[in-house]
């Protein structure tokens, strides 16, 4: 497989994993292979433009970059764009709209929010212009994983909520495409660290079976490097500093062993990982600065890139 | 005897399960009876208590293990969210028939787990069941890591809304029945335009769940003014727990924009894995000078460079934490007490990790005048 070959990826992971960043780094490979590409925030919190210096737009579209867009697809709006849809009329659909009814009414058929969300996924996949499709990859920051496990399955329990009628129809368009392996792929983010890991698999787990085919990728994020290339010396290197006598030196030690136990600690996450999830797994570095910029969201990127090229 | 509560709260992944664990072992090593109440579905929360599983229903933990003098007593509960729901319809349906016949609605069975804001709605029904019911002195409540931090606060207004007869009137009226009036004809439209979408027989359970529960509307509304009312009482504190991460702060900051607008009790900031910054930084000639003979003086420039690395990085996330930090706490209240609970070096794996904790915790969080260490 290749990057494009699914055209829907769906990013998700617990809350703090980095799942914007990965979204956006891989949305970014693609543009600059170019792929028409959009990637789509769900949580309402319209982060990405931001990032490249400029103002979300919301539900509308922003280029980002070549090739690049981005939006933000909220409950209420998905929902208005779906009765649009439906109802012809704009004077009809207007009423709809401004009616007190509606706001509560989303809210209380269960799991429409997240159905109509994933509606507006569908939509971007199979919008056309200028005779071909629009976009090639449409990169779906999901939400934490609680409700990105619901994000996933919406259609289906939509499904099972209405039984027939003209809903029942269009998310069974929608869940034949979220459930085609061919053409929609998960990639779960994880950190290197014992309870995030272990959130993961749980994640990975209550897939279950048909779902758990649709991860292509788990990504590892913020994987430090080591301080030196590794060699067996450093007990000695230590003994040695500890015996200097200078407290400098005494804390540097202390805190290169912390360096060093923090490496041996993220392995043991990754190992966990590998063993726990049969899927493959590409290891993301730490950007030292905190939040990546430019250049390493590129560098992140390109090592998703041939992750994807590779799974 | 009433029960003091206090909720934690903050954005996913800043560590407000880790927090509330600590903080409520903190408080029983006070001497006091403390439940915390978490909703977070991992089940971490239960690995680390050592009580195997978390469920609806309070779990002794076992904190003689940790402080064998320890005079308080913990439980620790984990929310589930669809038991919680059928016992609030049990306690205020007017009977056991009108109870089972809202449990067996099909739309029930969906809402009641996957309602939006259900969750978050249950998680204040049971703190309102353990401040009423438990024989508690403290209750500590972990808040729902959702999408937006701060949907449980609204989450009983919300599902009152949803409630509320007006709403759904229009779809258990039978089409043909007259009476629409005119500023109503709105909500005849989108009656219509709704039963289209969903189909007649969905809209017909929907409508039959809101006819049955017409009978449990004063119960429920009760419910929640209480909830509220317990969240807005003076005794309660809210904790803002958030970590020197960017985004984590934006977060907190419009956390505690919302307690001010809903004059809810801000009981402070909890700093959470806050770097400590170095002593002190080698200098460059001492590393040198320090390489033993084993050790090649090409070789001990990689590890020294490591080394300085080690130092100079640690100083810098201190420095740009310390940023942050100072920056909060310029955007809070003036006197808010901020309490700092440094970065572990490992995982925290059980009790022990978590009682390490306490020191860097408020003791009584709703003193409102006790200084936070510095």
């Amino acid at each position: 497989m290749s990057l494009g070959s699914q055209r829907i990826v769906i990013v998700t992971g617990k809350g703090g994993v980095g799942k914007t960043t990965v979204s956006v780094a891989l949305a970014l490979e693609a543009a600059r292979r170019g792929l028409r590409t959009v990637v789509a925030e769900t949580s309402g919190s319209q982060r990405i433009a931001p990032l490249f210096g400029q103002e979300s737009r919301g539900y509308d579209l922003v280029q980002l970059a070549p090739n690049l867009h981005t939006l933000s697809i909220t409950p209420l709006e998905a929902m208005e764009d779906y009765i649009v849809q439906q109802v012809k009329i704009r004077r009809i659909y207007e009423m709809v709209f401004r009616n007190r009814v509606m706001g509560p009414f989303v809210d209380a058929v269960p799991g429409l929010h997240d159905a109509v969300q994933l509606g507006k996924v569908f939509d971007l996949e199979r919008e056309q212009r200028f005779g071909r499709r629009r976009w090639d990859l449409i990169v779906v920051d999901a939400p934490a994983t609680g409700h990105g496990l619901s994000l996933l399955s919406s259609a289906r329990t939509m499904m099972d909520l209405t039984r027939a009628g003209p809903l029942y129809e269009g998310v069974k368009l929608v869940h034949d495409v979220v459930d085609d392996p061919e053409r929609t792929g998960v990639v779960l983010v994880s950190l290197p660290e014992e309870m995030p890991v272990n959130e993961t698999a749980e994640l990975y787990q209550r897939l279950g079976s048909d779902s758990q085919e649709r991860v292509r990728l788990i990504a590892l994020n913020q994987m430090a490097a080591p301080p030196f290339p590794a060699g067996d010396d450093w007990p000695r290197a230590r003994e040695a500093l500890l015996a200097s006598g200078d407290p400098a030196l005494t804390e540097a030690a202390s805190l290169t062993d912390r360096w060093l136990e923090r490496l041996d600690r993220q392995d043991h996450a990754r190992d966990t990982l590998l063993q726990r999830i049969p899927r493959p797994l590409v290891e993301l570095p730490r950007c030292p600065g905190g939040a990546p910029d430019r250049a390493a969201l590129d560098e992140l990127g390109a090592l998703l890139g041939r992750a994807m090229d590779a799974a | 005897m009433t029960a003091r509560v206090v909720i934690c709260c903050g954005s996913g992944g800043v560590g407000k399960t880790t927090v509330s664990a600590a903080l409520a072992i903190r408080l029983a090593r006070e001497g006091h009876r403390v439940a915390v109440l978490t909703i977070d579905p991992a089940r971490r929360l239960a690995d680390s208590l050592g009580i195997g599983e978390l469920g609806n229903t309070a779990r002794r933990v076992p904190l003689e293990r940790v402080d064998p003098s320890c005079t308080g007593s913990l439980d620790a509960m984990m929310l589930d969210a669809k038991a919680t729901f059928d016992e609030l319809i049990r306690r205020v349906a007017p009977s056991p028939a009108a109870a089972e016949r809202i449990l067996a609605n099909r739309y029930y069975r969906f809402a009641s787990q996957r309602l939006g804001g259900s969750h978050e709605y249950m998680a204040m029904e049971k703190l309102l069941d353990l401040w009423q019911t438990g024989p508690y002195d403290v209750i500590v409540l972990d808040t729902p890591p959702t999408r937006h931090a701060l949907d449980f606060l609204q989450a009983p207004d919300r599902m009152a809304g949803l409630f509320d007869q007006g709403v759904m009137r229009w779809l258990v009226m039978p089409a043909t029945q007259g009476g629409w009036r005119a500023l109503e004809l709105g909500s005849e439209v989108v009656a219509r335009v709704l039963k289209r979408i969903l189909g007649r027989g969905t809209i017909g359970e929907i409508a039959e769940f809101f006819e049955d529960f017409r009978d449990l509307w004063d119960g429920f509304t009760e419910r929640s003014k209480r909830v509220n009312a317990l969240l807005g009482d003076p005794a309660t504190r809210f904790m803002l727990v958030t970590s020197p991460a960017e985004a984590a702060q934006t977060e907190a900051l419009y956390f505690l924009e919302v307690l001010r607008e809903r004059g809810l009790p801000f009981g402070g900031f909890v700093l959470n894995r806050v770097t400590e910054p170095p002593g002190s930084s080698p200098q460059p000639d001492a590393l040198a000078a320090a390489r033993p003979a084993a050790i090649s003086p090409d070789r001990w420039a990689q590890i020294t460079a490591g080394v300085a690395q080690a130092v100079d990085q640690r100083a810098a996330t201190a420095a740009r934490q310390q940023a942050r930090i100072a920056h909060l706490r310029a955007s809070g209240p003036a006197d808010a007490p901020m309490w700092l609970v440094p970065e572990a070096d490992a995982d925290l794996h059980d009790l022990a990790d978590l009682a390490a904790l306490g020191p860097y915790l408020p003791a009584a969080p709703w003193n409102a005048g006790e200084p936070p260490p510095t």
